[in-house]
């Protein structure tokens, strides 16, 4: 069983999260690649297994494309964002897991007067199919599916940007992810998603885009995001080793005009690369600790943001069964 | 991998649908029958013009000489050949086109309330008049900026339709339909006199004003002006004839506002270093205090310290509306105002938080004057009224926001008042400081000024308009940025900035 989750991947802003309990999630409610992995021991939670996890996440820019130009702002300084994520996973078949989680998050700007911001951000909830299982030999190709659902779980303004919580909208998502399995030993991973994001709503009712909208709606463009990753398990098993790219490109919106806030329309393209390490504690029984890095290597409206993630899972079976 | 694809095409598909979503781009009104004609329009009195004849206006041809017929003719033949894209241009021009120009005005506004990014030096640079399209873009559409330009652009509208009118009821021509009865007018008929066209003065007097107030959109007005002139024809409104006379009136109309626009001392209200910080060391010397910039880096002049000595349009002084000084920094009354910010900001309810929001109408909008205008569309259109009475509206709403301002920004740096972020050391907002002192509030001032006249204007509408005034004002106190001195006072400076606006709007002949 893996547990993955790794929040905030360079999002200016909003907090993410993916995660994989025991399967491959998704669970980036914004910014994030929901494109989660899934090492080899479980591939999806067993039948009545239950996955718990605490995940806690530091995303940090200092830089930020304004459009297609990178920049420091001294009126923002460093943004640091920080999400603060638990998360639950149970298996309802061997073949259907599903997923929740409910980010708690904090923003702060080292430079400016401008206030932070705190609070909870959207609750998620996924549904994670296992759709293909082949053996050829020492090879094992698997396929799996994800469909996502978020939504605010508070009244936080999206319309609050550097500062905002998340972007404020509903979204859904899918994915199918692929991964090939050496001996249990050696994997790559790739995956492709499609979020459609819903509208946010902002606090006044006229704001321009490249004209001026008369409205408090705003649409907040949905995206594509693809996921690339190689890993090994080491040391019996016990420490998976983990590198991987993700990317997000908007399918619309506009760009933040020039020395101006950035707002929820605004496309928000990134492209990150990292890894993870994962052990299982034999001395504590069930237990796991990940650690994350990733960095964004370019992006359009988002933080160049480095990104570090500290998580424990928990795991076990609801009711004891008779195996 | 098949279902796959399946999946994705559907989504792909659903995703395209919703983006079909149109939000509205201006104020959604359906061509109406005007409430009144004024026929008297003609005998007002005008803003900047001496009469409403200081722009001669030639008189037609008659309507049964081969020349009209062949108009009329023309109009018939380009009437059959409307495509849908034109029916569309009706549709958005409507019958009531001022507040098209306006809502155009608005978002320049908007465009261009963009300010200066500093170069890697930690300098700024300048928007340049003399230089538009280097950036920083010119102009830099801030408050004080967007004000004035309003206030050109509706007196000028005004005057224009007073001269319009004149010669309109002089002349007598009777509208394309009533000469020939296959010409069924597309918006509705209104028994208005065609020559020369009201809708003409307007486009042609919008877009002069507008081109030069904003110099890199000059292509964009024309197109929007070619538009107009098509949809006039299109409908049935006017002939050939009665739009040249139009568009020849509007220019002569613009260029008297123009002459005065460069005159009135614009040009110097961003003014150097040298002469910002001379007003800063006088406050200091005068009071023990000074505002200062609190952005890094640090921008070494506000935004148009001297607006306050632009020339007013009916504001006799800046100093007869003046408030008396704001409290000093350690007395009872600062540190009172100051416990108010802190409370209210650790303390702040959604309700403050969205009206501070909802009034923000910083950066990047359409500044406090844009949505005064906004709501003055509101009244236009919900009582009907027609081309001349929907001018005179904006003209008396923007003029009297402007000499608000100037008032206002009088007082911000004679004053120098420092605001709460740079007065109360660690104090955060939720709202951006702007890059002026704090007393008196410009959102109150504007907002006071707007709904004075506004009431006047529209006396059913006073209750709400107050309310909207006070809440404007108090915005600025739930976003951080303003004591509830400013507030007060700007309320007050803005309401006695107003009096003498409608005390001219009382005799223009209108009422």
């Amino acid at each position: 069983m893996v547990i993955k989750m790794n929040v905030n991947r360079s999002d200016y802003f909003s907090a993410i999260g993916r995660l994989a309990c025991g399967l491959i999630v998704a669970f980036n409610f914004h910014f994030s690649n929901a494109i989660a992995q899934s090492p080899t021991d479980a591939l999806m939670m067993d039948k009545q297994e239950l996955c718990i996890a605490g995940m806690v996440s530091q995303d940090q820019w200092k830089q930020y494309w304004e459009g297609t130009l990178l920049r420091t702002n001294d009126n923002i300084g460093t943004l640091t964002r920080r999400t603060y994520m638990p998360m639950a996973a149970y298996g309802i078949t061997s073949k259907l897991t599903v997923i929740a989680a409910l980010p708690y998050i904090t923003t702060q700007a080292s430079g400016g007067q401008m206030a932070g911001a705190l609070g909870f951000q959207d609750a998620g909830l996924f549904l994670k199919y296992k759709w293909l299982n082949e053996v050829r030999e020492s090879l094992n190709f698997r396929a799996f599916a994800t469909a996502g659902w978020g939504k605010p779980a508070t009244s936080y303004l999206a319309d609050y940007m550097p500062l905002q919580l998340g972007l404020g909208c509903q979204e859904l998502s899918a994915r199918a992810i692929f991964k090939l399995e050496w001996r249990d030993h050696l994997y790559m991973r790739t995956g492709i998603g499609y979020i459609q994001r819903g509208t946010a709503k902002a606090e006044r009712d006229y704001y321009y885009t490249d004209k001026g909208i008369y409205t408090n709606i705003m649409d907040v463009p949905s995206a594509l995001q693809g996921e690339a990753a190689v890993g090994a398990w080491l040391i019996g098993h016990t420490l998976q080793v983990e590198i991987s790219t993700f990317a997000q490109k908007s399918l619309a919106g506009d760009d933040i005009r020039r020395q101006n806030a950035p707002q929820p329309t605004n496309k928000m393209n990134t492209w990150q690369a990292g890894g993870r390490l994962r052990y299982f504690a034999g001395f504590l029984n069930n237990f796991s600790l990940i650690a994350e890095h990733f960095q964004v290597v370019d992006g359009r409206n988002v933080g160049k943001s480095s990104i570090y993630t500290l998580g424990v899972t928990w795991q076990g079976y609801v009711k004891k069964t008779d195996k | 991998m098949k279902s796959t694809i399946n999946i994705l095409t559907i989504l792909s598909i659903t995703f395209l649908v919703s983006c079909q979503k149109e939000y509205p781009t201006g104020a959604e009104y359906d061509p109406y029958s005007f409430a009144t004609l004024d026929e008297k329009g003609g005998t007002w009195t005008p803003i900047l013009l001496n009469a409403p004849t200081q722009i001669s206006v030639p008189s037609p041809v008659a309507i049964t000489s081969p020349e009209y017929l062949a108009e009329l003719d023309a109009l018939k033949k380009s009437m059959a050949y409307a495509i849908d894209e034109d029916r569309k241009l009706i549709t958005y021009w409507g019958n009531n086109p001022i507040v098209r120009w306006n809502e155009i005005a608005r978002e320049l506004a908007a465009k261009y309330n963009l300010t200066p990014a500093p170069n890697a030096d930690g300098t700024y640079p300048a928007p340049s008049a003399a230089n538009p399209g280097v950036y920083p873009y010119f102009p830099f559409a801030h408050p004080p900026y967007a004000s004035r330009a309003f206030a050109y652009l509706s007196a000028a509208q005004f005057d224009g339709l007073i001269a319009a009118w004149h010669y309109k009821y002089q002349f007598n021509r009777p509208a394309p339909s009533k000469n020939a009865a296959a010409i069924v007018p597309v918006l509705p008929d209104q028994n208005l006199p065609s020559y020369p066209s009201d809708g003409a003065v307007i486009a042609s007097v919008s877009v002069e004003i507008l081109s030069a107030l904003f110099p890199l959109e000059k292509e964009f007005l024309k197109t929007k002006a070619a538009e107009m002139r098509l949809m006039l024809s299109l409908s049935g409104m006017n002939v050939e004839s009665d739009i040249v006379a139009g568009e020849e009136l509007g220019k002569g109309i613009a260029a008297v506002y123009l002459k005065r626009a460069s005159t009135d001392g614009m040009s110097k209200a961003q003014s150097s270093k040298a002469v910002s910080d001379s007003l800063a060391n006088e406050a200091f010397k005068r009071f023990g205090w000074k505002w200062q910039n609190m952005e890094s880096p640090q921008r070494p002049v506000g935004i148009a310290p001297l607006f306050g000595k632009v020339k007013p349009w009916y504001l006799v002084s800046v100093e007869a509306v003046r408030p008396p000084a704001p409290p000093e920094l350690n007395s009872a009354a600062f540190q009172h105002a100051a416990k108010e910010l802190q409370e209210t900001a650790n303390n702040l309810t959604n309700e403050q938080r969205k009206i501070a929001n909802w009034w923000s109408d910083g950066l990047g909008t359409y500044t406090p004057p844009g949505h005064w205008n906004r709501f003055a569309t509101d009244f236009i259109i919900k009582y009907k009224l027609n081309p001349i009475r929907t001018a005179r509206v904006y003209a008396y709403l923007n003029t009297a926001v402007q000499d608000a301002g100037i008032s206002c920004w009088d007082a911000k740096y004679y004053y120098n008042y420092p605001r709460p972020i740079q007065a109360m050391p660690g104090f955060k907002t939720i709202l951006g400081t702007p890059n002026f002192p704090a007393y008196t509030s410009g959102h109150s001032t504007f907002s006071a000024a707007a709904a004075s006249v506004l009431s006047y204007l529209f006396p059913q509408e006073k209750a709400l308009v107050e309310k909207h005034a006070k809440e404007a004002a108090d915005s600025r106190i739930y976003g951080g940025i303003h004591y509830r001195f400013d507030s007060e006072a700007g309320l007050e400076q803005g309401r006695k900035v107003a009096e003498f606006t409608v005390q001219k709007a009382s005799k223009d002949g209108a009422d």
